[in-house]
């Protein structure tokens, strides 16, 4: 019973989290739709808006909420806080590569240990690893890449034992930076696997 | 049977026929190594509209004439202000909407031009008219006349046809002007594809996946376009009409399903898919069906091109440690390495006429197109001091390379010619643009 609840709580603080960390189109239209509900104009402000605010999720969530009053933003104020210790910080556990390479670090290794443990807890928790790159090279070579990192946490993972249903993979290549790749410090930082739930 | 045999005896002919007859008409030997640029006049063009309505057509219409021949790189241009002829007194009536019947030649073969091209543009009751000819200056007589009824945004396209026109009355070559290009490029997040004309007018959005494309690549024929799309959650390639708009999904591995290619005759696409664990080159009909796995790697294997002749298919891999270009038999064998100099060469295209090989690579300080002979020899840099450049795609002609660059932030798609030179930015809209691809001209199937 209670650890029902607490892994519904899990999933909220998730699904909150991606929606901060993640640009994944599929996952924001989720929360779109959630929040707008029957309202039509509500979609359609919301349509406008993406091209004048890249990559700011919290907007979004603040235009979608008056349509739609109470129920969200109260959920999300209650599951915070007492979930987040128990939480997994999915976004603290991404990984960092170095240019043009696959293989894990030490500290990634470490960081796939501590999500497996987690996944052993949670036995219906599905992940997706996303494979991600800088934009150095064309993006076909990158998608490349970044399956290849997505892969190489895969394998780690159920090395450590995690079932291989329970984890899928996609790569986005250098498509969805999580900082402009306007140095090689931003570009180091785009050089990752993401870790989101999956369904 | 009877009629069958009739077309095959005509087509056989047809080279034949055909080249005699260009052998009469043309005036510049562009593949002669002393080929030399050829003068050619553009008179002012005279724009017949009411007072009300001066759109500077007549501007317009030669200035994108103007640009059309600079970019072909066959002319030496002479564009003068005013027109040497002395026709001041009598200028043409309005009425008539025609050109006079010859201009008096001389003062333009004074100026040093062996070709004129006079215009006239009429613009009345929503309807333009542009009339159009080329004279050779020399022998004093008309070579090519057209007139083009259109509406007045189609000014451009009648320009370019026109150019056509002129470049294949003066060198027996077709010309490129009514080509277009397909590209990426952003609306809010996601990437859709558009379609330009060659010079970067007459943008539209041919999708609506609201969602990751990537990769377009156009048949043969220009009819359809193979692409990657993240619409349905993974990396899928689809299938579009460019006539009809119709789209289906051709592939869906999981994994990567990427990178596609057509071959020269159409028949073949090459690809990429990591369905087996590892990214590999495969081909397949362009329905789906008929997959062949063409490299067995366990380094990355991506971004085929067909070379002309489809014997042979360019590629990138990372099996020399960092991802090189490598050449292959069309059926996967003798797989050789092509480029040694700098540590990521990515985005083989080969040029429709067979004789080079473009690539984007960090070589001459950033990221540039270059060029090399198949054979591995004549390693050229082309693109300088334009900030990161991707992609090439070569022109239907094999003259000139698009690409993106970021030299303008964007990335936005340049245009260059094949030698690196007469550098053009074609696009010019917010977001970024990128993976452009030159579309061969529309032929219909049959």
């Amino acid at each position: 019973m209670l650890k029902k609840s607490s892994w519904w709580l899990v999933i909220l603080v998730c699904v909150v989290a991606i929606g901060f960390l993640v640009t994944g189109c599929s996952k924001k239209s989720l929360v779109k739709e959630e929040a707008a509900g029957r309202q039509a104009p509500a979609t359609e402000t919301k349509k406008e808006p993406p091209p004048a605010a890249p990559m700011a999720p919290p907007t979004v969530e603040a235009q979608a909420a008056p349509p739609a009053p109470a129920p969200a933003p109260e959920a999300k104020v209650e599951a915070a806080p007492p979930a987040a210790p128990e939480a997994i910080d999915l976004a603290g556990l991404r990984l960092q590569f170095a240019f043009d390479d696959y293989s894990l670090s030490s500290k990634s290794k470490e960081n796939l240990e501590k999500l497996a443990g987690w996944m052993k807890k949670e036995e219906m928790a599905k992940i997706q690893i996303e494979g991600h790159t800088c934009d150095i090279g064309t993006n076909e070579y990158n998608l490349a890449l970044g399956e290849r990192r997505a892969n190489s946490a895969k394998t780690y993972l159920e090395g450590l034992g995690v079932g291989s249903s329970r984890i899928s993979t996609i790569s986005y290549g250098e498509e969805r930076p999580l900082v402009p790749n306007s140095d090689e410090a931003n570009r180091s930082k785009n050089r990752r696997d993401e870790f989101v739930m999956a369904k | 049977m009877k009629k069958n045999f009739l077309i095959l005896l005509v087509l056989l002919l047809a080279p034949v026929l055909l080249s005699q007859v260009l052998w009469a008409k043309v005036y510049i030997d562009i593949r002669s190594p002393s080929f030399r640029k050829f003068p050619i006049a553009l008179a002012p063009f005279k724009a017949l509209t009411l007072p009300s309505q001066d759109m500077k057509l007549g501007e317009r219409g030669r200035e994108i004439l103007r640009e059309d021949l600079d970019i072909s790189g066959f002319f030496s241009l002479l564009t003068p202000e005013t027109s040497p002829e002395k026709t001041e007194g009598a200028p043409p009536a309005p009425e008539r909407g025609t050109a006079p019947e010859s201009p008096d030649l001389q003062p333009w073969a004074n100026l040093g031009a062996e070709a004129l091209v006079t215009g006239v543009i009429t613009y009345k009751d929503g309807s333009l008219t542009l009339e159009a000819r080329l004279y050779d200056v020399v022998k004093k007589e008309l070579i090519v006349g057209k007139r083009y009824i259109g509406e007045v945004t189609d000014l451009s396209r009648m320009v370019h046809r026109f150019a056509d026109e002129i470049v294949f009355a003066l060198t027996g070559e077709q010309g490129l002007f009514q080509t277009q290009i397909i590209f990426v490029s952003t609306v809010g997040k996601n990437k859709e594809l558009f379609l330009m004309d060659w010079d970067g007018r007459n943008v539209t959005q041919i999708t609506h996946h609201n969602s990751i494309i990537l990769s377009p690549r156009v048949s043969p024929d220009g009819t359809k376009v193979v692409f990657t799309s993240y619409k349905m959650g993974n990396p899928d390639l689809f299938i579009k009409d460019l006539r009809t708009g119709e789209e289906r999904r051709i592939s869906s591995f999981p994994g990567l399903n990427m990178s596609p290619a057509w071959s020269p005759d159409g028949k073949r696409l090459a690809l990429t898919l990591s369905k087996d664990g590892n990214p590999e080159i495969y081909t397949m009909n362009p329905d789906g069906s008929g997959l062949v796995r063409l490299t067995n790697h366990p380094a990355i294997d991506v971004s085929p091109t067909w070379s002309p002749d489809g014997q042979k298919i360019g590629f990138v891999s990372s099996r020399g440690g960092n991802p090189q270009i490598y050449i292959m038999e069309a059926n996967g064998q003798n797989v050789q390495r092509l480029t040694f100099e700098g540590t990521y060469n990515t985005h083989p295209s080969w040029s429709p006429r067979g004789d080079r090989i473009a690539f984007d690579a960090s070589l001459g300080g950033g990221r540039n197109i270059c060029t090399i002979r198949p054979d591995g020899s004549d390693l050229r840099v082309l693109s300088a001091n334009l900030g990161k450049c991707e992609i090439p795609s070569w022109s239907p002609d094999g003259r000139h390379l698009i690409f993106s660059s970021d030299r303008d932030g964007g990335p936005h798609i340049f245009l260059m010619d094949a030698e690196g030179t007469r550098i053009k930015r074609l696009t010019f809209q917010r977001g970024s643009d990128s993976y452009s691809y030159w579309i061969p001209r529309m032929r219909e199937p049959k």
